[in-house]
């Protein structure tokens, strides 16, 4: 057994040194104002994507819930002497993209242009003045508002969305997590304009943002332009954390029902920390438990074996603070029973005796002969520094993400699983119609 | 073809050098292959990163079945999956797992493609699999039962509890009258319930060879490394004879169809399509570009008419967009849907459309709204090449449909030359009410306004 053990584990050695991926060198300095910018040249396109990444999540709406997500709706709605139709049709003319999203933790603007000088001259002063220079126009203000409601009152067309939006309220009671991103609607109703302007004045500061740059432009450039982006922003205040997690002391069921012929089944707790220690372990445990598609234990169990979903999945989200572990299946309401109880049993067989050798070899195998497929696009490149800057890890992380794959036991995984998965804390939503149950 | 590459490739180097050059159109460099059992294998070289993208595709999907035998097509591609003479079922997904590739599968109306993306060494497990599942298949009765119960989850997550979803699979029904758009690709629930084990063999077998297959493949490779490991594995198949598929074209619409979906929806929705010409379907291409251009006017970014006029304008929608698939096997839909904004109907939000459309049949566009599409199209255009599965996609999805890969190289330049004349001529021509298909979703309790 041992000996065998050993031949495996060469054979993965194996694997990676025949591996001579080139990792991007991430370039990374300061602007005047402080605003620390991260960078990699790329050649072959004519292309250069941005991020803007500014710590102005949901998680920092305070009671306003909505006003993150809606303050970054409005920026590109008006800016400087410009009005929503003026600079959609200077960023059309130019083909470039631009967009705001938000997430719990982050708002994060898009960027994207050719690199000719008259496309990125134009696109990229559209950029500035988004940033710098937001009007909340108050025509737009009540427009996007009134969108932003009625999207709200979409989500009770998608039992999925009410499972997730049920499941975060509980297992982040009482924390900023809880809320859904774009609010609800008492909460979204009550936001005036005002609010946008005093959350953009707050968050939207040189001391919240990193610049992530992909592309066909030289480092000389990319200096200047991140200069002249931010040169005219307020230095602001930095913000503090948000609030550490606390788990739930107990675990509970929560049943909405639903007219719907699918029951949406999500089974999940805080775990996750970006930078988390225990972060390799857990994601090459849960690669093999349901993280990888058709060869993880759960997909094998629940769609393989049985039929009793199309999707089956689990997956740990790293956040600031812990994100969910989540366990997900959608299955025809007479059948729920046999899917939640065949998917806890799996879960619970992995936490006691984790992966088999021959699991944990195929999972390393997967993981480190696709490491280049992590990498083989701007947008895709873009993505890992994202990650990577917003996780503070080192900036090396990617050379080193391998050899850290590579080093992870099967007793790791069995101890991270069960100090970090503890099934008396997790919490099952279901969404669909109570029904008798088939065996 | 050894030489023009050395051409273009010269070209491509230029504009990576000099950034501040113009905007270039990046060529389409592809190497194309027929084997002599009738396989055409497509190879683009991209040397950006060490990783491969490999689709096949098959000239057959829902747009080849009939009433009774819906949804076929897409349970085949599962099936596929399942094991085959040398593979135990899940086998091939295991194999491409410890090659550190990432694969799946998907179905359309006129396509079934499989595809595995992988570091480029290892593009030959892909080739050696695909190879087999292409002659071999082994459908069993017991992984058939299993798959298929699978599907009918597929089809609750997708349309029985999605309201848009299912409103739209009423809309293909009342659009389409002889066309085979008119079924969902998935396949009614009552087809999917009827359906044997055995109907799937004999599909299997009239679709499936290589003479009814285009190979794609997008990456680090040298195209004739790639030729020579589809001769190996591919080579040996037999071509099969068989029936071209019956036409099936749509009869002429003779006048607007009306319908009215009622939903568990808490929000109404708009769904309008023309019946128009495809690239697939005409000899002259004129009209066909120019509804490309005309549905960039309407719906091509937050600057096109759709966001100006009726969703920042006259605020009557929340959100209303327009769209065409030129590159469909059949004549298709001039697509308009949309939600209307609190206090407005489905009724406004619909007049609202209709002005637009009657404006574009009255006034020329303006060269404003042509030069934007412009630029957005030759930008699009760079911007695709960042993603070789994207490459990939569009030459194996024109060259199933019939239109021939070729047709991605005049793209660009087609659009350009489109006028405001064209755009107009279009618009009268084919967006009137005689080939108009309206469906009203309405919320509970039957209202249509939001």
């Amino acid at each position: 057994m041992k000996v065998n053990g050993q031949l495996i584990v060469m054979a993965v050695l194996i694997l990676v040194s025949s591996l001579s991926m080139a990792v991007p060198d991430i370039e990374s300095w300061e602007t005047d104002k402080g605003v620390k910018v991260y960078f990699v040249a790329t050649d072959g396109l004519p292309i250069l994507d941005a991020k803007l990444i500014i710590d102005a999540g949901s998680a920092r709406d305070e009671e306003k819930h909505g006003v993150a997500a809606l303050t970054s709706a409005l920026l590109n709605q008006g800016a400087g002497n410009s009005n929503a139709q003026q600079i959609a049709e200077r960023l059309e003319s130019v083909g470039a993209q631009l967009g705001a999203s938000t997430s719990r933790d982050f708002t994060t603007i898009s960027y994207r242009s050719l690199t000719s000088e008259k496309e990125l001259k134009t696109s990229w002063q559209l950029l500035k003045d988004i940033l710098n220079k937001p009007t909340f126009p108050l025509i737009d203000f009540e427009r996007v508002k009134q969108r932003t409601l009625l999207r709200i009152k979409q989500r009770e067309e998608s039992p999925g969305t009410l499972a997730q939006l049920a499941l975060y309220e509980e297992i982040y009671h009482g924390h900023p997590y809880a809320n859904a991103i774009q609010g609800d609607e008492a909460s979204v109703q009550k936001i005036q304009r005002e609010d946008l302007k005093q959350f953009y004045q707050k968050h939207y500061v040189a001391n919240n943002l990193r610049v992530v740059l992909v592309g066909g432009i030289s480092r000389q450039q990319a200096e200047k332009m991140v200069q002249d982006l931010v040169a005219d922003l307020e230095m602001g205040e930095k913000m503090t954390r948000v609030p550490a997690v606390v788990l739930p002391s107990e675990g509970k069921n929560i049943h909405q029902e639903y007219p719907s012929q699918q029951t949406h089944f999500m089974y999940s707790l805080p775990v996750l920390k970006r930078n988390d220690p225990d972060y390799f372990p857990l994601y090459v445990g849960n690669h093999i438990l349901g993280g990888s598609g058709f060869s993880s234990r759960i997909v094998k169990e629940i769609r393989e074996k049985r039929g009793l979903a199309y999707s089956a999945y689990s997956y740990f989200r790293p956040m600031m603070e812990k994100g969910p572990f989540l366990i997900g299946l959608q299955t025809r309401n007479e059948k729920v029973q046999e899917a939640s109880l065949a998917v806890k049993k799996t879960l619970q067989e992995f936490i006691q005796r984790g992966p088999t050798e021959e699991e944990l070899v195929a999972a390393k195998k997967n993981l480190i002969g696709g490491f280049a497929l992590k990498l083989d696009s701007n947008k895709k490149l873009l993505n890992n520094i994202v990650g990577i800057v917003v996780g503070g890890v080192p900036l090396d992380y990617l050379n080193h993400y391998m050899s850290n794959i590579e080093a992870v036991t099967r007793q790791q995984i069995v101890d991270a699983f069960q100090r970090r998965v503890l099934v008396n804390k997790m919490v099952m939503v279901t969404v669909g119609q109570a029904v008798e149950q088939e065996k | 073809m050894g030489k023009l590459s050395i051409v273009l490739f010269i070209i491509n180097g230029l504009c990576s050098l000099n950034s501040f050059a113009s905007p270039h159109i990046l060529p389409n460099m592809v190497h194309e292959k027929v084997l002599k059992n009738g396989l055409k294998i497509l190879v683009k070289e991209d040397r950006r990163a060490p990783v491969v993208v490999s689709q096949i595709w098959y000239k057959v999907g829902a747009s080849y079945e009939h009433d009774g035998i819906t949804g076929l097509s897409h349970v085949l591609e599962h099936m596929m999956f399942q094991g085959t003479d040398n593979l135990e079922p899940g086998e091939f997904s295991k194999i491409i797992a410890e090659n550190g590739g990432r694969e799946n599968a998907f179905t359309g109306a006129d396509y079934t493609a499989y595809f595995q993306t992988m570091e480029a060494s290892r593009l030959e497990v892909s080739m050696k699999l695909e190879a087999e599942r292409m002659q071999n298949l082994k459908l069993q009765e017991k992984e058939f039962e299993k798959e298929l119960q699978v599907v009918m989850e597929e089809r609750r997550l997708r349309t029985e509890d999605k309201p848009q979803g299912q409103t739209y699979e009423y809309f293909k029904a009342l659009a389409y009258t002889s066309s085979p758009y008119r079924n969902p690709i998935i396949g009614w629930m009552q087809d999917l319930k009827d359906m044997k084990v055995d109907d799937l063999a004999a599909w299997y077998k009239q679709w499936y060879s290589p003479n009814n297959a285009t190979l794609v493949i997008v990456g680090d490779v040298q195209s004739e490394q790639v030729f020579n490991l589809a001769e190996k594995y591919f080579g040996p198949i037999p071509a099969v004879a068989f029936e071209p598929v019956k036409k099936r074209i749509e009869v002429p619409q003779v006048g607007v169809r009306r319908g009215i979906v009622k939903q568990n929806a808490k929000v109404p929705y708009l769904l309008m399509g023309f019946k128009v010409p495809v690239l697939n379907s005409v000899e002259d291409d004129t009209d066909v570009y120019a509804l490309e251009v005309l549905s960039g006017v309407l719906s091509g970014g937050s600057s096109a008419r759709l966001p100006s006029n009726i969703v920042r304008g006259s605020q009557v929608a929340s959100s209303a967009s327009a769209g065409y698939d030129m590159n469909a096997r059949l004549p298709t839909l001039f697509l308009f849907d949309g939600t209307p904004a609190q206090g407005n109907s489905v009724q406004q939000l619909e007049e609202a459309l209709l002005q637009q459309i009657k404006l574009l049949q009255m006034d020329l566009v303006t060269q404003k709204e042509l030069d934007r599409i412009k630029a957005q199209v030759i930008a699009s255009s760079v911007y695709e090449k960042d993603s070789n599965f994207y490459q990939a996609m569009q030459l194996g999805m024109l060259e199933t449909v019939g239109v021939g890969w070729q047709k991605a190289d005049e793209y660009v330049e087609k659009i350009k030359a489109v006028t405001a004349e064209q755009v107009r001529n279009a618009a009268k021509k084919y967006l009137n009410e005689d080939h108009l298909t309206v469906v009203h979703m309405m919320s509970q309790g039957g209202s249509d306004e939001s």
